[in-house]
């Protein structure tokens, strides 16, 4: 199935604007998570929660990208409104990891 | 990756909406995340405060709510895409009022524990 398009109206809420925007927010906050867990795993000394750290940065960037090809696909003369393949089980996926690896850094602390 | 199947159901939806759907989604996750990273602060740099088990708890209470909030979110941005699809009214969720009541919880106990100390 094609994603689904429509003609720009020149819509007064700028909703495809904010729709993109809310990507790029998102991608700032998984970059947060990251930072907080790698800052952990280094002062625990517990490599998993920087490796944990590191994949986040990388599904910050995944995130990135998608707000990217967000915004191309919502300017212009015609609006691409199915999101991208994926991207919503992958931001929620991640933030999934984020939680686990957050749970896990408050153990490893309690442990070291 | 194939479309999932509820794609096919009813008519495509006024853009406005399912855009509204894909914003209000994402809003839900960065509240995870600042729920998540609330929890991870507090137990890193609030080592002052006493009990500690109770920081503990309230840290690892916070993510655990956060990694429910990661898939009631795509459930929720699902059931209402649907719902839109279909013409039908959004499903009701408890997910307002119950992260109110974490929040509420959450700060209560905070105030206690900084009172005490």
């Amino acid at each position: 199935m094609a994603a689904y398009s429509v003609p720009a109206t020149g819509d007064p809420g700028l909703q495809p604007e904010r729709t993109a925007l809310a990507w790029s927010r998102t991608a700032l906050a998984l970059a947060v998570n990251a930072l907080l867990s790698m800052r952990a795993g280094f002062v625990t000394g517990q490599p998993v929660l920087v490796a944990v750290g590191a994949l986040l940065f990388a599904a910050s960037g995944a995130a990135v990208a998608i707000g990217t090809v967000r915004r191309r696909q919502l300017v212009g003369n015609r609006l691409v409104i199915t999101p991208p393949r994926g991207a919503l089980v992958g931001v929620a996926a991640a933030t999934m990891l984020a939680a686990i690896g957050g749970i896990a850094s408050i153990f490893a602390e309690g442990a070291a | 990756m194939r479309d999932p199947k509820w794609r096919d159901e009813g008519e495509e939806p006024d853009y406005r909406f399912t855009l509204a759907n894909e914003r209000t989604f994402l809003a839900w996750i960065r509240t995870a995340l600042a729920l998540l990273a609330g929890g991870v602060l507090l137990h890193q740099f609030a080592t002052e405060l006493d009990p500690r088990l109770v920081v503990t708890l309230l840290s690892t209470g916070l993510g655990v709510v956060a990694a429910v909030l990661s898939v009631v979110s795509y459930t929720r941005w699902r059931a209402n895409e649907i719902a839109i699809r279909n013409g039908r009214p959004l499903p009701f969720s408890w997910v307002l009022p119950a992260l109110a009541a974490v929040c509420l919880m959450t700060s209560a106990v905070l105030v206690v524990l900084l009172l005490v100390a």
